[in-house]
């Protein structure tokens, strides 16, 4: 009987993800089936992507750019989540809310503010010129693929940092200590104890960022000039401009299944560190 | 433990994105406001048309109001396609007018979704320029008129008069390797076919080969400094002297001439892309005669006149259009010269349109 009520708990929640979740993923999936002249069900659209290189090209151009997203993240957000859980004890409230900062701006905005930065005589340009590091007035960053990277990477990387943060502020100090006690010096107590205690935390960081890097395209297609589509942006074109719905409808469930096979082998890696 | 540690960590992140999500959904509250209604005896014309075009305008729409004891209900459409839908899903007497573009007339007309229209209980109609009265897209395939030209506008070329000391005056500049770099044209299939197509000497609305139009585009790709989308994006590159001349609508270059941007706008010699939208009566329509006399309101020299000066596009009617000064006419390409220069956007199906896209994409991706 206690057993029933709490499956009846549950409810909510289960329906929830039937409505919200399972019903317009089976939706999609009926679209992603159907012939454009209503003829009905059909591979057609699937073997539409398949039979095109641009589609595998944009693909291939989404992936390179959210591994490298993923990768800079990484690097930029360990160490700051570090000296946040390790070193600083007393400004970590502060510097944590400085971090989570982007979260709070509108997309468009931040990805504006790096358009006005980056580009040609922009802050960036005339900064570098002042320093005398850069001659000309022509920079170049602007509307190139280290821009899209710039802009992605920005917004994403808090989310790296918190996950890391989590992972190190549970560590406790005392297994620094024993591991310096037992004569390790502190490259290796970094390589055999911090990191593999933080992999939790960088293995979701990743999936965190590389995940939703797969499907973005509005930071491609404002910063990354005439080289700016990415596969989201098909998506995107299908349904707003073109009313192709059963061929937006597969290639996003291609995508789906990219981010679902990532995602498995992702943690199926980050299992490694879990026991 | 730690599995426990990971999924925690993501959820209490997801949570945190959906706060946000919703905050921001939040935030995005400005409906759509239809007229005030002070007495409730007046008859209403249910109006489909774009934000801030003119029959939502208080002071071109009240002369019009007062002398029909009418109130005029506006309900805004966000794209052609939308409007083909609402026009279909539409319940009797929920629509009595509408505006749809030349790209959609057609598929309108062949559903059934509009009234026949007799140009002859329309005073106004025999002062639009000769060429509207036979706009061929307003005529169904029985022979009969469906809709009536209302404005025009054109996507050709606008330029930075500080950075360029001589006027871009062809099309085919927009893909001369001398301006690489200082480029920019639309993120637009349908622009950047029709303009390939100007260049290359074929038909626009019936290009007859794709393939060289798709070469002249991967050629043209690098001279550009960006795509742009939005109109805002456009406006940002622009005034940030990123780029020197590129693709423009007529209206937004008068908008942002109006507000002192240094720039000039274009129709030049080989052509560029037009458009018309047209007041059609929708099928369910209860109210005809009002419909009537509303149309021809619209198309009357005044509200024409008024509206083109106040930053409206150019005009149908004739005699409203010769009225306009004829600089400002020039500078925003409301001309009767750009007019004769341009292809208008003709009505593609759908078969077309997803190649004239993937072919985009190709370039793109190129």
């Amino acid at each position: 009987m206690e057993h029933k009520k709490r499956r009846l708990l549950t409810l909510p929640a289960v329906g929830w993800l039937l409505v919200f979740t399972v019903l317009p993923l089976l939706i999609m999936l009926f679209y992603s089936v159907q012939a454009d002249d209503g003829s009905g069900f059909t591979f057609a659209n699937y073997l539409r992507f398949f039979s095109k290189g641009m589609y595998l090209k944009l693909t291939g151009r989404t992936i390179v750019w959210a591994v490298l997203v993923t990768v800079f993240s990484l690097l930029i957000a360990y160490p700051l989540a570090y000296i946040l859980a390790k070193k600083l004890k007393g400004a970590r409230g502060i510097i944590l809310v400085l971090i989570i900062i982007p979260f709070f701006t509108n997309q468009l905005v931040r990805i504006y503010s790096w358009l006005i930065f980056l580009q040609d005589g922009g802050v960036l340009n005339r900064l570098l010129g002042a320093l005398g590091l850069s001659s000309g007035d022509t920079l170049g960053i602007l509307y190139t693929q280290a821009a899209v990277i710039i802009g992605l990477v920005h917004a994403y990387f808090p989310y790296m940092v918190i996950t890391i943060y989590m992972a190190l502020e549970r560590m406790d100090d005392a297994m620094l200590e024993a591991s310096a006690s037992l004569g390790a010096t502190k490259m290796t107590t970094f390589r055999r104890v911090v990191f593999p205690a933080s992999m939790p935390g960088v293995v979701s960081g990743i999936l965190i960022v590389f995940v939703p890097c797969l499907g973005t395209f509005v930071e491609p297609r404002i910063l990354g000039g005439t080289d700016g589509m990415v596969i989201g942006t098909v998506i995107e074109d299908q349904f707003t401009e073109l009313y192709g719905w059963n061929f937006g409808a597969a290639i996003a469930f291609l995508l789906l299944a990219m981010v679902l096979l990532s995602m498995m082998a992702i943690s199926k890696w980050g299992r490694r560190y879990d026991v | 433990m730690k599995r426990n540690f990971l999924t925690r960590a993501g959820a209490g992140i997801l949570s945190l994105v959906m706060l946000l999500g919703l905050a921001a959904c939040g935030g995005d509250t400005n409906g759509e406001t239809a007229g005030g209604g002070d007495s409730g005896e007046k008859t209403k014309l249910y109006v489909v048309n774009w934000k801030d075009y003119a029959s939502d305008d208080k002071e071109l729409m009240a002369a019009f109001e007062e002398e029909y004891n009418c109130e005029i209900v506006n309900t805004y459409m966000e794209s052609e396609e939308q409007l083909l839908t609402s026009l279909k899903t539409a319940s009797e007497g929920s629509i009595d007018v509408c505006l749809p573009n030349c790209t959609i007339l057609p598929a309108a007309i062949e559903a059934g979704l509009l009234k026949e229209i007799d140009t002859s209980k329309l005073d106004n109609f025999f002062k639009l320029y000769e060429r509207f009265q036979s706009q061929k897209e307003c005529v169904g395939e029985d022979g009969k008129m469906y809709a009536v030209p209302f404005v025009w506008g054109s996507t050709a070329i606008a330029y930075n008069t500080e950075l360029m000391s001589e006027a871009p005056t062809t099309l085919a500049s927009l893909f001369d390797e001398q301006y690489a770099g200082k480029i920019t044209i639309r993120d637009d299939y349908n622009d950047a076919v029709m303009a390939a197509a100007i260049v290359l000497g074929q038909d626009p609305a019936a290009p007859s080969d794709l393939d060289a139009i798709k070469d002249l585009l991967i050629k043209q790709k690098p001279l550009n400094r960006t795509y742009w989308q939005t109109g805002d994006e456009f406006s940002k590159l622009f005034a940030g002297g990123q780029i020197e001349f590129g693709m423009m609508w007529s209206g937004q270059a008068a908008t942002m001439k109006n507000e002192g941007e240094p720039i000039a706008f274009v129709v030049p010699e080989d052509g560029a892309i037009g458009w018309v939208d047209n007041w059609a009566i929708a099928s369910g329509s209860q109210n005809e005669e009002l419909a009537y006399a509303f149309i021809n309101y619209m198309i009357s020299k005044d509200v024409q006149y008024n509206w083109a000066t106040k930053g409206g596009p150019a005009p149908a009617n004739q005699e409203a259009a010769e009225a306009v000064d004829p600089e400002y006419a020039a500078a925003c390409g409301m001309d009767e010269d750009s007019l004769n220069r341009l292809y208008f956007m003709a009505y593609q199906d759908d078969a077309t349109k997803a190649k004239w896209a993937e072919l985009w994409t190709e370039v793109k991706a190129s």
